[in-house]
Order: C-alpha cells, then sequence, then structure tokens
C-alpha cells in the first residue's frame, strides 16, 4: 500500500492543483487514513483515492463537514459502511495524531492469529465471554475433524452438486430456443429479410433457467459452538456457491457477513466475521433474529425465488410467540424453510426446546447436518424444493 | 439559466456548490440537507452518478427529477425489474414498420440495399439509455435508473460498462458516443446489495427519514394551505411512528398523502379516531394497521413509544 500510495502521488501531482496545494503531510495523513479505512474492509481503490483527491479541489477544506461528506460519498459503499467511515473519521481527524492511532484498529487484518489478542472493536462487556473466534480455534475445532474423515471427500464437491441441482428454476430473462414458446420478433425479421420477409423461418425464445436465491441465517450463539467450524464452512460454500445469496450470522443480535463472506479469502473472512459479529457465542433471541432476517435478508418482491435456510439448534432464551409471528413472516417472504439441527443427528434427540417447538410447525424441511451423509440429504432435499 | 452558456457547463454552473445546490433545490421545492447539495455538486462536477440508498418513500427518485428540472433538460427514466434485460433498455426495431417497408419495396430492392433501409435510424426506436447518450440539446440528459436492485446481476455489469464509457452499440448501426455525460442518478431500496463495482463507480448517500423540522417544511411546502399547527403535528407523529417497528414503516410520501387527505377533510387537528380512521394513507400492510390500531391513536399522539 505505501509503495501504491507514492505511485499515486506521482499521477496525481502534476495534474491536479488541488493535490499541488496541498502539503505532502496532508497527502500523507490522506493515504493513511485510506489505508485504514481499507483494513477497516472498505472497498478503497486507487481509483477511489484519486476521485477523493479530485473532490477536494471542489470543497471548501476547511469546512470539516464538508470535507467529511465529501471524503464519505466517494470511499463509502452501504448504510454500514456510511456508519464505519464516520467512526474512523472521528477516531482519526479529530485528536491528536498519536492518540488516534492507538485507539483506531490499525491491525484488524494484519494479524488474526495472535492468540492473545482482543479484537480493538470488541466492546468491553462482551471482553468476559466465553470464547472469541480466532483461527487456531476453526483449526482446532473436533466436529469439524470428525466431518471429513481423511479429508476424501471436501465440501467443494458437495457444494457443486447442491449448486447443480438448484439451477432449476426458470427465469424472466428469455435466450435463443429453437424449442422455445415465444416469438423472437427481432431476430425472426432478420432470418427472414432474404427471403423478402415473407416469414418461412420463426425464431423463438424460452425462459432461462436460473438460479434459486438463497437466505440464510446462522445460530452462532454459545449453544452451537461445537459446530462452529462447520458451520463456517457451510456458510462460505453455499455463499460462494450461490452467487445471489445473502448471510447472515445471529445470536443475540444479528450481523449480515454477505459481503465479508463474498469478498475475501477464507482466512481473511474469519477474523472479519469475528469483528463483525461481535455476539458471536453470546445468548441467543432467534424470535429477534428472524425479525431481522424478515426485514433485511428477505425484504420485497423475491418470495417465488428465494428458500430460507435457518441453521439453529432451537436453544432460545426469548418469547416463542415472537418466533411463531416472525416465522409465519418468513413464510410469506420464501417459497421454502429448511430448518438445518445440527441436533437433529445426536441419538435420542427430541425437537422438545420452545425455540424449535415454536418454529417447527412452519418449516418445510427440518434437517440434520451434522456429519456428511446428513450434508448428501440436505443436498438432495434442496434440488427439490 | 443565461442562454449563453457552454452547454456541457450547464451542470457544473449550476451545482457549483453546496449553497447554489440547496438554493436550486429549494426553487424545486425540494429541501436538500447538506450531505445530499454536496454529493449533488460533487457528481455535476466529478461527472459521477450518484447512487442514493434508502427507505422507499424518502425521495429518492424526486431527487433526480428536481435536477432535470434544475437543468432544465430530459429527465429519461428507466424503471428495472427482474428480468430486464440490456438491449430492451437501448433499443428496438420498429418491426409493423419494417414489414411495412418491405411490402412496399416488393422485390424491386436487392437485399442488401433493403436490409440497409429497414435496419436505419428511421426504423429505430431508441430505448433510455441510448436516449440520454444521444441527447445533444441544451444540457446533459438527466438519467434516473430507478430501484436498480430489482434488476439481476446480470443487467448490473452491463450497466457498469455503459456508465463508465457512456457509449452504447446497436449492431446495425454502430456505436453511439455521449457528447456530453448525463447526469445519471440510481435508486436503490436496497432488497439485494449491489455489485461492489457499480457501487465504486458511483457518489454513495443513504437516506434517511427527515427529522421532524425538515419534514414539517417539506409538508409546509408541498401542501398549499396547511397551518404550521398541523404540519408539525403530522411530522410529530410520524417520527413517532418511525420508530415503531412495522413491516414498512411509513415515507415522506405516505406524510403528504396524509396531509392532503386531512386537508381534504378539512381537519384542523388530528384525533386519535380521526388517526385510526386514515392509518390506510400510512400504513400499506394488514399486520401494521392492526398493529397501530392495537397501540391506539391516543397513545401514538400523545409520542408515546410502545416497547417492541
Amino acid at each position: 500500500m505505501r509503495e501504491s500510495a507514492n505511485n499515486l502521488y506521482d499521477t496525481l501531482a502534476p495534474t491536479d492543483p488541488a493535490v499541488e496545494a496541498a502539503s505532502r503531510e496532508f497527502i500523507d495523513r490522506m493515504f493513511e487514513f485510506c489505508r485504514l479505512l481499507k483494513g477497516a474492509g472498505l472497498n478503497v481503490t486507487p481509483g477511489r483515492i484519486i476521485d477523493v483527491f479530485k473532490a477536494l479541489g471542489f470543497i471548501h477544506l476547511e469546512r470539516r463537514e464538508e470535507f467529511r461528506l465529501a471524503l464519505r460519498a466517494n470511499l463509502a459503499g452501504s448504510r454500514e459502511e456510511e456508519e464505519t467511515f464516520d467512526r474512523y473519521f472521528r477516531a482519526f481527524w479529530d485528536q491528536e495524531v498519536g492518540a488516534a492511532r492507538a485507539q483506531v484498529p490499525t491491525e484488524l487484518e494484519a494479524n488474526p492469529e495472535d492468540p492473545g489478542k482482543e479484537y480493538p472493536e470488541t466492546p468491553p462487556d462482551t471482553a468476559g465471554s466465553p470464547r472469541q473466534y480466532s483461527r487456531d480455534e476453526v483449526l482446532r475445532d473436533k466436529s469439524l475433524v470428525a466431518i471429513w474423515p481423511g479429508q476424501s471427500l471436501d465440501l467443494a464437491t458437495i457444494l457443486r452438486e447442491m449448486s447443480r441441482r438448484l439451477a432449476t428454476r426458470p427465469s424472466r430473462r428469455r435466450v435463443p430456443s429453437r424449442r422455445g414458446h415465444r416469438v423472437d420478433l427481432r431476430r425472426s425479421l432478420r432470418k427472414n429479410i432474404r427471403y423478402g420477409a415473407e416469414i418461412l423461418q420463426i425464431a423463438r425464445t424460452r425462459r432461462k433457467i436460473r438460479k434459486t436465491r438463497l437466505a440464510l441465517l446462522f445460530d452462532v450463539s454459545g449453544s452451537m459452538d461445537t459446530h462452529g467450524g462447520f458451520l463456517l464452512q457451510l456458510m462460505l460454500g453455499l455463499q460462494k456457491g450461490f452467487k445471489n445469496s445473502r448471510t447472515a450470522v445471529f445470536s443475540t443480535c444479528v450481523t449480515e457477513i454477505t459481503r465479508a463472506l463474498r469478498r475475501h479469502s477464507l482466512e481473511r473472512t474469519l477474523s472479519e466475521v469475528a469483528t463483525m459479529a461481535r455476539h458471536w457465542s453470546g445468548g441467543t433471541d432467534i424470535g429477534a433474529a428472524l425479525g431481522r432476517f424478515n426485514r433485511e435478508l428477505l425484504r420485497a418482491g423475491s418470495a417465488s425465488s428465494t428458500v430460507g435456510i435457518i441453521v439453529s439448534d432451537g436453544y432460545d432464551q426469548g418469547d416463542p410467540a415472537v418466533i411463531r409471528k416472525e416465522m409465519q413472516a418468513v413464510r410469506r417472504r420464501t417459497r421454502t424453510i429448511v430448518w438445518i439441527n445440527p441436533l437433529l443427528g445426536t441419538e435420542g434427540y427430541a425437537p422438545i426446546t420452545q425455540g424449535m417447538k415454536a418454529a417447527l410447525p412452519y418449516v418445510d424441511y427440518f434437517l440434520p447436518a451434522h456429519d456428511f451423509p446428513s450434508l448428501r440429504a440436505l443436498c438432495k432435499v434442496l434440488g427439490e424444493v | 439559466m443565461p442562454k449563453d452558456l457552454n452547454d456541457e457547463q450547464v451542470a457544473k454552473r449550476t451545482f457549483e456548490s453546496v449553497e447554489a445546490v440547496q438554493e436550486t433545490f429549494a426553487r424545486q421545492n425540494y429541501i436538500a440537507d447538506r450531505p445530499l447539495a454536496l454529493t449533488v455538486m460533487l457528481a455535476a462536477q466529478l461527472n459521477k452518478p450518484i447512487l442514493l440508498e434508502g427507505e422507499a418513500g424518502v425521495g429518492k427518485t424526486e431527487v433526480a427529477k428536481v435536477v432535470a428540472r434544475a437543468l432544465n433538460t430530459e429527465l429519461v427514466r428507466l424503471q428495472c425489474y427482474e428480468g430486464l434485460d440490456a438491449q430492451s433498455t437501448i433499443y428496438e426495431w420498429n418491426y409493423a414498420k419494417q414489414i411495412l417497408a418491405i411490402r412496399m419495396a416488393e422485390a424491386g430492392k436487392h437485399e442488401a440495399a433493403l436490409e440497409q433501409t429497414i435496419f436505419s435510424e428511421e426504423f429505430l426506436l431508441p430505448r433510455p439509455l441510448l436516449r440520454a447518450i444521444r441527447h445533444h440539446s441544451g444540457g446533459p440528459a438527466t438519467l434516473l435508473i430507478d430501484e436498480v436492485d430489482r434488476a439481476d446481476e446480470e443487467f448490473e455489469a452491463f450497466l457498469l460498462e455503459v456508465l463508465s464509457d457512456f457509449q452504447v452499440t446497436v449492431p446495425e448501426l454502430g456505436t453511439f458516443v455521449a457528447t456530453q455525460p448525463p447526469f445519471v442518478v440510481l435508486t436503490s431500496n436496497r432488497t439485494r446489495e449491489l455489485n461492489d463495482a457499480l457501487k465504486r463507480r458511483c457518489l454513495y448517500l443513504w437516506i434517511d427519514y427527515p427529522p421532524p423540522s425538515k419534514e414539517r417544511e417539506i409538508v409546509v411546502r408541498k401542501v398549499p394551505g396547511i397551518s404550521d399547527q398541523l404540519a408539525q403535528q403530522i411530522c410529530d407523529l410520524m417520527s413517532t411512528l418511525r420508530k415503531i417497528d412495522f413491516y414498512k414503516r411509513p415515507g415522506v410520501a405516505e406524510t403528504l398523502d396524509w396531509a392532503r387527505a386531512l386537508m381534504g377533510l378539512k381537519v384542523s387537528r388530528v384525533e386519535p379516531t380521526m388517526l385510526e380512521e386514515t392509518a390506510g394513507c400510512l400504513l400499506k400492510y394488514k399486520d401494521d394497521i392492526e398493529r397501530l390500531n392495537s397501540i391506539g391513536g391516543a397513545r401514538l399522539l400523545s409520542g408515546d413509544i410502545p416497547e417492541n
């Protein structure tokens, strides 16, 4: 980044008067700030940085508010990113340089393995909670080892099969096809010009096949801890396999992690998810989580193409009435609801917890997914839904 | 607007500062806060599209309309929907006219010559993107790409291409390049996350519900003849309602509908029963209306927010 900063400086400097006017020191600070935002997960690219500098030429630099907004319009890409930006902006520009450095988590992406390290964004109240997520723990996780004996079959194979099975829903888009039903006027005319527009050959279209959209809600509360490694793999795999899907994790509150999953490598994602999902391994409030799931991931319009997948053991500290109400809403917004309960594979397990009992009537498929055969079964079901 | 302005400079001059944007918007009865005004200013200066996200009914689409009026140019609107494909947003051939032309030409013409005739501009029906790009009189066109989250990702990828080069191709006719890039506003209700690459291309702004003071100003401007008291009462109530976890929270559009409805009913002060009877202006889901009724109009009007 340092190197690219210098390159950028060289490309910018001769052309832009705004940049020339600014002091080198200020420019360094800007780059430092951009680096920081990049570390925080914002999509900061050289192109965007150049635009930031260009924008500075049109504002009153001495007005802090304009400065902030001009930077933000260029660097943030969602409401959450706007909030992240504002937080970092305050920490970085409103204080002494030294103090800002100490407070802002610059090491965020650098060192996820450091075992003693607490993520700087973790609020104090969860500091004493059972565990923080770290890569070591994933690797050590027993259930993960148990799932893939001998590592002969990897999740990727199964997920490939899953996506193939799911790719069967007709889309509204149309593609040329000899056996289609609808006439394609544009192509027909083209084809028949040679016959003096006597329509001899008719070009047709059929509906394109398209993938189902998945909405995934993963329980990462304390009671699900032992399944953590498996969960992560499943999340990553499904997200990568289904471009159209959205993923959220919950325990006491809900965090959407779609973008994190989409953008980075496994390792990077793990550390990012751990930071974003601060509530990881806390208590559970399924009802409230379903509410957010409804309002944010299942919003409007695509009920007929959406399959909702909820992964949870059903241990809940909330009100079962809320779960019932929200499950009804989920039903209205999805084509099918699949509930994956890792406990279901355990001998002697019955879904008698309050939360599970409340949700069960609304679930289309209630499945285990604790080992390889059960995942196979899941895959088969997904092919049918 | 002065006539001697260089066309290309119209947008840059009209939106030369935050204050200028705010004034221009205010003349169109749109109250722009500073973040919005600054984003519009930067979009004009940097020639970048604006991506506006926010709940339905906070006035995202209106921004494009106001920009078009302020620049005194055509507003080209592209409403996105699932299955929208690239080609139908650029052009279509006028088939009926083509067939007619072929019939009239009968066998007199060569195939190649005929083809050239019927695939010429005369038979072309330009669709929004081509219209925005070919626009050349006055200032730049204002291109509104509405609810882009409804289109699918394939379309987004195509849009990305158009927004970076401002050129589109009609295979039979060649490539059209914009002489002056249109002022582009994209809106999204955020039913899904948009592609990062598309976001990167744009200036981003999340538009929230306006605070009561600003909303009151909007109501007073948009609903002529309304008393300050009634406007104040309406906006306080809206802010209370929006704190409740409805499935679909009422937007500014609903506020205005309701204000107009109340004016029509010649109401000078909202009473609890009146609120319950006219709830249909504000809430559009049965569950939400039931929720409002169960809380009760009196409680809401007193500003008491129930626990969710």
